[in-house]
């Protein structure tokens, strides 16, 4: 579905992805692993249009999205939830999401997402005329990813989910990913936190220093050993 | 107290030319968070053009407001595209002293144009000023008002009512974010520009047609007065820019009647001086989070 | 020779002008109010020479201290503000002072005429240097050695610990606070040294001219003062020099065969420099390459 290969992408002199290859299949979960600084964010906002690349290509379904603004790569059908969320604090939860769907033009089906969109997350149903800086870490998370849904990705990305959030919480979201993927939403998803990822990825990337160090299963992630002691073991990321 | 409620009616009046100046500031200062001193300057351009009409080709005065609009939206895109659009995040001194630079530029192409001091504006309305009991009122002063109204609510309505607005407001609160969601930013900024430079030409044109006239000195005119009305009504705020510009006319106003016109300025920068120090955010913004750092 | 001398004059004043701006900005704080104190110590260091009969050095120490007391007075208020409220609360000061000036008249009678500050029609009859024999190229001199005095202190303060505190402060003034810096002395002690040399560049200034108004200290020059060093950049006093000898030497002086044309140019080529080099002429890269070159020299034919 979505092919990164050889992807460089710099800050000045400095390297942050060296060429960086990923296949993330239709319909699955690919989940990227890796310490703080592998460069997985990077690679996010590469994907996204935000940074641009020195080197390599991104192809969705074979047609390639280096170069495009990132308003377009939106409407190729990327979303990103990105880092830390980034919700609009000043606007409302009706127009975040509205704001989610600024690429759209199609008034009705627009209406009618947002009506989905409440019924996955009744909490931002109850809030939907609150401005978006008043919600808890949660519930704007439920709103970063409503928000980018509202775009009707073909690939949904997301930046760490999980961060600074309470685990009960966080055990929430990892419900709401697993749900969107069996309503047939594909993912790569970026997450330090292996554990609750195992439980729903269907595929791994291990990012260090800007490299792919590992692929494989769920299987063959739980089986090598260096993993193991330094993602799974200590429960240390990084 | 008769003369006190006329003075505070007049000031009202002068103040909503100074409301329309700072409409056009907030909505470019609300997206770039960066000081933009050429504006005032795009707008004497606009009235450059309108006058050049007005006294070459005899134009009318809808024909006159279109070119001043037309002439301040062209200059503005300019300005952005040469202060703005290039300069990236951390830059923001950078921006403003380039905008300073064209300000000379513009205020030079203006000369050339039109080399004389002054030159004549054609007026919004003539005839005698309406009398309200012992009270009088000036019917072009009451068209700039109507004006000045009129353009902050439909600035007010676009700006949380259509989509246009949607994205400027996530640009505002997030580019990147904006970015995300699919939001052109820098194509919508300089639309933004534009309409601000839009907005800054029909404010032009209102005062100039009160004054009957325009002069080069027109630009650092407008740059002052907008810059100070927005600042006094809280960046950011529609409101608070229209709510900014009706006091400095109601402050300057009275400071004239007691103090005499030489000292009605110098009041008024201390009252806005003191103004700021006190209450940093204005009187409906918040204080201003302004990329200004210029980092070693 | 003598436009030549004239234009070094210039030069001279406005690099002080430039570096009252410069020792601001380095704690971070944009500032319209140098014009103001320029002044300030334009219009003290003129009434103490010409109604007091003081010698120049005393008038002009006097105006460096009145200068720097305003510029401390405005400094503490303006700690309240940050970004564009301190450019605008600066300005609103400025502006203030420049109308102050406006409307200030002290004369007294002196033979026929009289003389001191007459409100709009400024100050005239600044005579100091031709009564008292100082040649053009005097002049010069002195204005130079100032210019070279004010350096030497800014590049030994730049070199010293409370340079580096300065610029902490600029930086990042929530970590500088948190490392123990005094945020608010470092501040004010910037603005009260703006103060200092923009009062001595104003004195001067206002002996060279012979004349001063106050349409000359308003928003223009104020946004020169603190063009300087943003186009020669933050890394040090040179790049301010350097930025005013390519603004008053080349965009005004040289390009004056241009005419009324050479405004437009001017406005293009400021903005050309600052996209070209949005931190300045001397930026730390800048210094770094440019040091490198030069040492990379000496070491080649060292070896």
């Amino acid at each position: 579905m979505l092919d990164v290969s050889e992807l460089v992408t710099t800050y000045g002199k400095i390297e942050a992805l060296k060429g960086v290859s990923l296949h993330v299949a239709g319909g699955k979960i690919t989940c990227l692993l890796g310490p703080n600084g592998a460069g997985k964010t990077t690679l996010m906002m590469t994907i996204a249009g935000i940074l641009r690349p020195r080197r390599g290509s991104i192809k969705l379904e074979g047609a390639e999205l280096v170069g495009l603004s990132p308003a377009k790569i939106v409407s190729r059908g990327i979303a990103l939830v990105p880092e830390n969320r980034l919700v609009f604090p000043e606007m409302s939860v009706r127009e975040n999401l509205l704001a989610g769907a600024y690429q759209r033009r199609d008034k009705s089906e627009i209406a009618a997402d947002m009506e989905r969109m409440y019924a996955r997350f009744p909490q931002l149903k109850e809030r939907r005329e609150q401005l978006a800086g008043t919600l808890s870490g949660g519930e704007q998370q439920m709103l970063a990813v409503a928000r980018a849904l509202m775009s009707r990705p073909r690939v949904l990305l997301m930046d760490e989910p999980s961060l600074g959030l309470a685990p009960l919480i966080v055990a929430e979201i990892f419900d709401i990913v697993a749900a969107l993927n069996r309503d047939g939403t594909t993912m790569l998803l970026v997450e330090q936190n292996a554990h609750m990822a195992l439980k729903v990825a269907h595929q791994f990337f291990l990012m260090e220093q800007g490299r792919v160090t590992f692929q494989g299963t769920p299987g063959q992630l739980a089986e090598d050993e260096v993993i193991q002691r330094a993602y799974l073991g200590t429960r240390r990321a990084g | 107290m008769i003369d006190f409620i006329q003075n505070t009616i007049d000031g009202v009046m002068i103040g909503s030319s100074y409301g329309l100046l700072a409409l056009g500031f907030t909505v470019i200062f609300g997206v770039m968070r960066r000081l933009n001193l050429s504006y005032g300057p795009t707008v004497m351009i606009g009235a450059y053009f309108g006058t050049v009409l007005y006294l070459d080709f005899g134009a009318g005065l809808l024909a006159v407001a279109a070119a001043v609009v037309a002439g301040a939206v062209i200059s503005g895109v300019y300005v952005e595209r040469l202060c703005f659009a290039p300069m990236k995040a951390g830059a923001g001194i950078a921006s403003m002293v380039s905008s300073f630079a064209i300000w000379m530029q513009l205020e030079q192409a203006a000369v050339l144009v039109l080399p004389r001091h002054t030159y004549p504006f054609p007026p919004l309305a003539t005839g005698p000023a309406l009398e309200i009991g012992p009270l009088l009122v000036r019917p072009d002063h009451l068209i700039m008002l109507g004006g000045a109204l009129l353009l902050a609510a439909v600035v007010q309505l676009a700006l949380y009512h259509t989509r246009f607005g949607l994205g400027l407001r996530a640009v505002i609160a997030n580019p990147i974010a904006a970015n995300l969601v699919g939001v052109d930013v820098g194509r919508l900024v300089m639309l933004a520009f534009a309409a601000a430079s839009a907005i800054g030409g029909v404010a032009g044109f209102l005062v100039l047609a009160v004054d009957q006239q325009v002069t080069p000195m027109f630009g650092m005119w407008a740059t002052l007065k907008g810059l100070i009305a927005m600042m006094i009504g809280g960046l950011g705020s529609i409101p608070g820019a229209l709510l900014g510009g009706l006091l400095l006319g109601v402050v300057e106003v009275h400071s004239h009647w007691l103090f005499g016109p030489q000292v009605r300025d110098l009041f008024a920068y201390f009252v806005l001086f003191a103004f700021l120090v006190a209450r940093p955010g204005g009187l409906l913004g918040r204080t201003a989070d302004v990329e200004l750092s210029h980092r070693v | 020779m003598d436009f030549y001398l004239g234009l070094a004059q210039v030069i001279g004043v406005h690099t002080l002008l430039g570096l009252s701006a410069y020792c601001v900005l380095l704690t971070g704080q944009v500032s319209l109010a140098q014009a103001a104190f320029f002044a300030v110590g334009a219009y003290v260091a003129a009434i103490l020479t010409v109604i007091f009969k003081w010698h120049l050095f005393a008038a002009l120490g006097v105006s460096a201290v009145v200068s720097g007391l305003t510029a401390c007075a405005v400094g503490f208020p303006a700690l309240r503000v940050k970004g564009l409220m301190l450019v605008v609360a600066t300005l609103a000061f400025g502006e203030a002072v420049r109308l102050f000036f406006f409307n200030f008249t002290y004369q007294i009678q002196a033979g026929e005429l009289k003389i001191g500050p007459h409100g709009a029609e400024g100050f005239r009859q600044i005579r100091y240097f031709p009564e008292h024999g100082w040649s053009t190229f005097d002049v010069l001199m002195f204005i130079w050695l100032m210019v070279a005095i004010v350096m030497a202190c800014l590049w030994w303060l730049d070199q010293s610990r409370a340079g580096a505190v300065m610029r902490a402060v600029g930086e990042d003034e929530v970590a500088a606070h948190s490392s123990g810096i005094n945020v608010t002395a470092v501040k004010v002690l910037a603005m009260t040294i703006g103060g200092v040399i923009a009062g001595i560049g104003g004195g001067i200034f206002a002996h060279y001219t012979t004349h001063i108004e106050h349409v000359q200290f308003g928003v223009i020059l104020a946004t020169f003062a603190i063009a300087y060093p943003i186009l020669g950049g933050l890394s040090n006093v040179f790049g301010t020099l350097l930025a005013v000898i390519f603004i008053q030497g080349f965009l005004i002086e040289g390009l004056r065969f241009l005419g009324d044309w050479r405004n437009l140019l001017f406005g293009a080529l400021i903005v050309l420099a600052m996209n070209l080099r949005p931190r300045g002429f001397l930026d730390a890269g800048g210094v770094a390459s440019l040091k490198r070159m030069l040492f990379a020299g000496k070491e080649s034919s060292g070896a």
